[in-house]
């Protein structure tokens, strides 16, 4: 390579390297009507394309689902985000599935019949089913399926079988559990999807992780639809599964197209490139309502924003504010705290105040507080209960705890998982001044809130809680074994012997009506202890196109999700809308046609005027 | 000595490499919280699980012993498991690298090129129209939030207009891989965002060169000799002036593989950059160390062939 650098003045190798300018400028020309001519071509070329696709009967039908979630990984054993659980739903059955209102229904087993001591359920399969690949389901692939997730340790559906159960198929359509207790068993329903025994039992043998690295391309399963595509990081696409047992899906093809920021899916869902966008924040609602042709699906909360009191207990570093231990002060805070305020300033149209820790998607299980129980937002009514419980206040405002003269001061981290946490703590912080608590509110990351959790270095914290269809396991969150050892779920470490009581109570009815009450009875007594104050159920916002898909199904029926939370009903049940709205250019998905001929005629312009103002140049070098 | 000065430079590059080898394990290990145990709480393991899976990616072992097979399964090649995802760390970035070297590497491209020829010309004909235009669309682009020019962009082009999609790499009809047109329609918004992101910084370095040589005495002599005016500029000073902007150039082809995480964010784009971002959310360390790996590597070697092609350009260089 020459030096390009010369200090003296005089001509160089590299000058003598370069050639003339006017054949430069002449080549530099020829470049960009080249570029022009490429443009053109290109819009030509998309413009020839789109009009050259398939002819709409032959064209497969596509449902395009926007979501933020991403699939990391398609197996069914490493299933954890939204759209892993989705695509999960969409292709595998259970054997008693959810129904419209969460409780069990008939998926692959028509019914389970319980023996009279409610140790042994018996279920039946229906006839003629198959997998995808055409082999035929039998008895052995459900307790082939139970069994493996249980010796593999694959817990999230392994929680769903009591202790010491077992499993039997005395014939290709029955299949028995035997429990140690009796048990509702699988009228859970059991959260465990069935898979085939003759593809997965090979790895019988394989750690979970070489079992989470295995990849099936087409999947093999027994739902309506079946992966057959994945791009990592972008889409995946299920398609239609011949052999499906039910109402054969209108859709050929269902694709999950991922968008890394939901500003983005609602300009996706505007300009027609997906039909359904899954999972919107309260903020996007006026502008998703804005759109012509959108219908917005409010969800019922599956999840509430929880306000936990820290009893103690986790270990040495736990040190909470003892005065949260007094019924009185958690209720008068609860007092305090305007919940309707947080939902009209921080979850404006999509939210709902809390009160019980079942979340109210679950229908069936929960619990409308009575209104004569009901804890009203009342701060005078809070002060004069901290005034009677001998809180007084101090020269600042700031109550005094009697026993440990110490102010009552509450530190609270908010995590960064919740949408809002940090904006609701503020609020929490001025509602709790009016009563003379003073709080610190300090937004962290979920990381460091699991820390926290474990360590019980917080007086209080803002979080969440999800749960399933069934209570047992947000229930079982608030015994007091939910606090033992590591990894533990309890918030505070509350430990009431009573709600232990209640808890076992329910765990053991067998009749649901009865067991309804139960459940109702252990929420209210919650709601009465005030371990934890759910503050808010923030919907989940669902948008869909009205001129592209009809006939969505929300599970729960009316107030859930329309599209494969729990159940695929509603990707059997869409189909294409009967009478599209004619498109205009902002849903025609393309560059218009005009476009092309003006970047042309503009590169073509450029280059013109820069050959004039380059012409004086050029005849000076040629008179050198 | 020219090869003395390249084995010097070859040194400092393999301490550097082994440095950010190192740096890369405690970096992560500094961070507050527990990946395992968070995964624990969204899936519900059991502590029987939890314990096998803190086993299984070695987070019970002492930080010295973890150090060690760190080292030894990264020089191997070996860059682990995704603790998120549960796939191979190196299949997972394999997929991600070439969305990344085509956005990254063409909006470099498109911002170095005109950047740099609207520099000489701003520069050249300082105080003019051109150069006044040039300079304060360039700062004006330097200091505007990539995140917030791609989403206007994305709003009126895709939303209102929907002349372009609004993410992602594709769409997928289920065919088989992209088409050229395709993936151009999905490329052309951030594309555009990258490089008007980027063009200030090449237009205000080769212009403040530019500026700087066209004092110089050499050009001065130039003129005295009668050249034109054309010739002076570029044969003379672009080559001189060009050298900062050689070595800008060289250096954001070296951040290439570090990915564009604010833009492949806006735009859905599957690229290293959101898969770093998506990595830091969840504390999946194998990720975060192979991706900051990669990244810090390329700038690394990118920085040595800036050093040694600059000994090549500019003599004087060796002779410090």
């Amino acid at each position: 390579m020459v030096s390009l650098v010369k200090g003296d003045g005089m001509s160089s190798q590299f000058a003598r390297s370069f050639v003339s300018r006017k054949p430069v400028r002449m080549m530099s020309a020829a470049i960009a009507l080249t570029m022009a001519a490429s443009v053109g071509a290109f819009g030509m070329v998309s413009a020839t394309a789109d009009s050259a696709s398939p002819s709409p009967a032959a064209a497969p039908k596509v449902l395009r689902i926007g979501t933020t979630t991403s699939i990391d990984n398609p197996t069914i054993w490493a299933v954890n985000s939204a759209s892993e659980w989705g695509s999960i739903v969409i292709q595998y059955d259970m054997a008693l599935k959810f129904g419209p209102d969460l409780t069990a229904s008939p998926g692959l087993a028509t019914s389970c019949d319980p023996s009279e001591d409610n140790r042994t359920w018996t279920c039946h399969l229906r006839d003629g089913l198959k997998w995808s690949d055409g082999q035929p389901i039998t008895s052995k692939d459900v307790v082939f399926s139970y069994n493996f997730v249980r010796d593999k340790q694959f817990d999230y559906f392994n929680s769903y079988f009591p202790e010491g159960t077992t499993f039997t198929a005395p014939d290709d359509k029955t299949f028995v559990w035997h429990l140690t207790k009796p048990s509702i068993g699988p009228m859970r329903p059991a959260w465990c999807y069935i898979v085939p025994e003759h593809i997965w039992g090979k790895y019988s043998n394989s750690t979970q992780n070489q079992i989470k690295a295995v990849k099936l391309f087409p999947n093999v399963a027994s739902g309506p639809f079946v992966m057959t595509q994945a791009n990592a990081g972008q889409n995946w696409t299920f398609s239609r599964n011949p052999n499906f047992w039910g109402t054969k899906p209108t859709y050929d093809q269902v694709v999950f197209q991922l968008y890394t920021n939901q500003e983005a899916m609602v300009q996706a869902l505007k300009n027609g490139e997906i039909d359904i966008a899954d999972g919107f924040d309260g903020p996007l609602l006026p502008a998703l309502t804005a759109i012509p042709n959108v219908a917005v699906q409010k969800v019922e909360s599956d999840f509430w924003v929880s306000l936990a009191f820290n009893f103690g207990g986790q270990g040495p570093n736990a040190h909470p504010l003892p005065a949260l231990k007094d019924l009185n002060v958690r209720k008068a805070i609860q007092m305090a705290i305007d919940k309707q305020g947080i939902v009209d300033k921080v979850y404006p149209g999509a939210a709902t105040p809390g009160d019980t820790i079942v979340r109210p998607l679950s229908t069936f299980w929960h619990l409308n507080v009575p209104a004569e129980k009901v804890i009203e937002y009342d701060p005078a009514a809070a002060n004069a209960l901290l005034d009677q419980s001998g809180y007084a206040k101090g020269a600042d405002g700031i109550r005094i705890d009697p026993k440990t003269n110490e102010p009552l001061h509450i530190t609270l981290p908010t995590s960064d998982d919740v949408n809002g946490s940090s904006d609701v703590g503020q609020l929490v912080r001025g509602y709790l001044k009016q009563i003379g608590i003073t709080v610190d509110v300090k937004p962290t990351t979920a990381a460091k809130m699991y820390d926290l959790q474990q360590s019980g270095e917080f007086d209080a914290y803002i979080w969440y809680w999800s749960g399933d269809p069934d209570p047992n396991y947000v229930l079982s969150v608030f015994t007091s074994s939910a606090c033992d050892g590591d990894g533990h779920l309890s918030d505070g470490c509350w430990k009431d012997p009573a709600y232990d009581a209640l808890f076992e109570k329910q765990q053991a009815e067998f009749d649901q009506a009865k067991r309804q009450q139960d459940v109702y009875e252990a929420q209210q007594y919650i709601y009465d202890q005030i371990p934890d104050v759910a503050l808010v159920y923030p919907n989940y916002i669902e948008a869909y196109r009205t001129d592209k898909v009809a006939g969505l199904v929300a599970t729960p029926a009316k107030v859930g999700y329309l599209t494969t939370s729990y159940d695929y009903a509603s990707m059997v049940a869409a189909h294409p809308a009967e009478q599209p709205v004619t498109t205009d250019s902002s849903s025609s998905g393309g560059i218009p046609v005009w476009v092309w001929p003006l970047a042309v005629a503009a590169i073509g312009v450029g280059v013109f005027l820069s050959m004039r103002r380059s012409g004086k140049g050029s005849e000076e070098f040629e008179r050198d | 000595m020219r090869l003395r000065y390249i084995a010097r430079k070859c040194g400092w590059a393999l301490l550097t490499l082994l440095f950010v080898l190192s740096a890369n394990f405690f970096l992560f290990r500094i961070m507050p919280g527990d990946p395992i145990g968070l995964l624990a709480r969204s899936t519900r393991l059991s502590p029987e699980a939890l314990a096998q899976q803190i086993h299984l990616y070695g987070l019970d072992q002492p930080l010295p012993a973890q150090y060690l097979t760190y080292l030894k399964q990264t020089l191997s090649g070996n860059l682990g498991v995704s603790i998120i995802s549960g796939t191979e760390v190196a299949e997972t970035l394999a997929s991600r690298m070439w969305p990344t070297v085509l956005l990254v590497g063409l909006g470099t491209l498109i911002a170095a090129v005109v950047g740099v020829v609207a520099g000489i010309k701003g520069g050249w004909t300082r105080g003019s129209g051109f150069d006044r235009g040039s300079l304060y669309s360039s700062l004006l682009l330097y200091a505007t939030p990539e995140g917030w020019l791609g989403m206007l962009l994305l709003i009126v082009f895709a939303g209102t207009l929907g002349w372009f999609p609004a993410g992602g790499y594709a769409s997928n009809s289920g065919a088989g891989a992209a088409s050229f047109g395709d993936v151009a329609r999905h490329l052309f918004l951030p594309v555009l965002t990258l490089s008007l992101g980027y063009v200030g910084s090449f237009v205000i370095v080769m212009r403040s060169s530019m500026i700087d040589v066209k004092e110089e005495q050499y050009i001065t002599t130039a003129r005295a000799k009668g050249l034109s005016d054309g010739t002076i500029r570029s044969q003379h000073a672009v080559p001189n002036a060009f050298l900062p902007s050689f070595t800008l150039i060289v250096l954001s082809v070296g951040f290439i593989l570090g990915g564009a995480i604010v833009v492949e964010t806006v735009f859905s784009w599957p690229g290293l950059g959101l898969l770093t971002y998506q990595a830091i959310q969840d504390q999946d360390y194998p990720v975060l160390q192979a991706v900051f790996l990669i990244s810090s590597g390329a700038v690394v070697v990118a920085n040595l062939i800036a050093d040694i092609a600059y000994g090549y350009l500019d003599p004087r260089v060796e002779e410090v």
